[in-house]
């Protein structure tokens, strides 16, 4: 990570992580991924972490969880306007 | 303009990642269960509200957030801001490496991926500041574009990428400390 071509990719590499580069900024971040081995192994840890994140955040629901929000939605619908 | 005889065929599909999403944010069951009942009743209500063919999910978790905001977040006033002055960019990736080797770097990296367990990630997650806490659920565990983010939230596209770098900053930050507290990085482990 050093270099101008480094920093100007790493303040996108979060817009690239989250696929919201398209066009020229797109194909320059690419481009120097394949170049630049530091650069490349930032953004897959940065990357990896975010799976993790995502995977690791995911809740399971109590018991009878969307049942009883069937019986909300229910209770609701019945009722006088 | 969407039926409301529907609804429960169309939005009951995102009843469990709501409650992910709600579990993080009120940070105990009964309450994001509540949440989440709350969401779908008044979601229902609006349902004949709802432009068909738009994107319902995004719909569901603006109601969701506006739901937390006006209920919740009087209940437990949090700094809204987070000094970050020391924090720099790639904080957990900076050190977690090796002056030895990329192998032995790429071994610690492993590690602490692996190693960093749910209640670490939930909990660097909620002790986040509101502001950065919205953000970077919708973006890291429901995947929302910057620009859904910027309607579910009713904020500018630029303040999204601010708020959710700052906040991911922050979150390395936290996890940095639980990977040392858990032991998952050796001394001086810091990349060169």
């Amino acid at each position: 990570m050093s270099g101008r071509e480094c920093d100007d990719a790493l303040t996108k590499l979060y817009q690239y992580m989250d696929r919201e580069l398209d066009g020229s900024n797109l194909e320059l971040i690419r481009t120097h991924l394949e170049d630049c081995s530091g650069c490349l192994r930032s953004f897959d840890f940065e990357y990896r972490l975010k799976i993790v994140v995502r995977e690791r955040l995911s809740e399971e629901v109590p018991p009878e969880f969307i049942e009883r929000l069937r019986d909300a939605l229910a209770r609701e619908s019945s009722a006088p306007l | 303009m969407a039926d409301q005889a529907d609804f429960e065929r169309d939005a009951l599909q995102y009843a469990k990642q709501l409650y992910s999403a709600a579990m993080r944010m009120t940070r105990n069951p009964a309450d994001a269960e509540d949440l989440v009942q709350e969401t779908f009743l008044k979601a229902y209500r609006a349902y004949n509200t709802f432009e068909e063919g738009t994107n319902l999910k995004a719909w569901l978790y603006r109601i969701l957030t506006n739901t937390y905001i006006n209920k919740y977040r009087k209940e437990s006033r949090r700094p809204s801001e987070v000094d970050l002055g020391t924090v720099e960019d790639f904080y957990l990736y900076r050190r977690v490496g090796s002056e030895e080797s990329a192998e032995v770097a790429r071994t610690t990296e492993d590690r602490v991926l692996d190693g960093l367990v749910e209640s670490d990630i939930k909990k660097a997650v909620e002790d986040l500041p509101e502001n950065f806490r919205l953000p970077v659920l919708l973006a890291d565990l429901e995947g929302f574009s910057y620009k859904e983010i910027a309607e579910i939230l009713d904020i500018p596209i630029g303040t999204v990428m601010s708020r959710l770098h700052r906040g991911r900053k922050a979150m390395q930050k936290s996890l940095w400390e639980f990977a040392v507290d858990r032991g998952l990085v050796p001394e001086g482990a810091e990349r060169p």
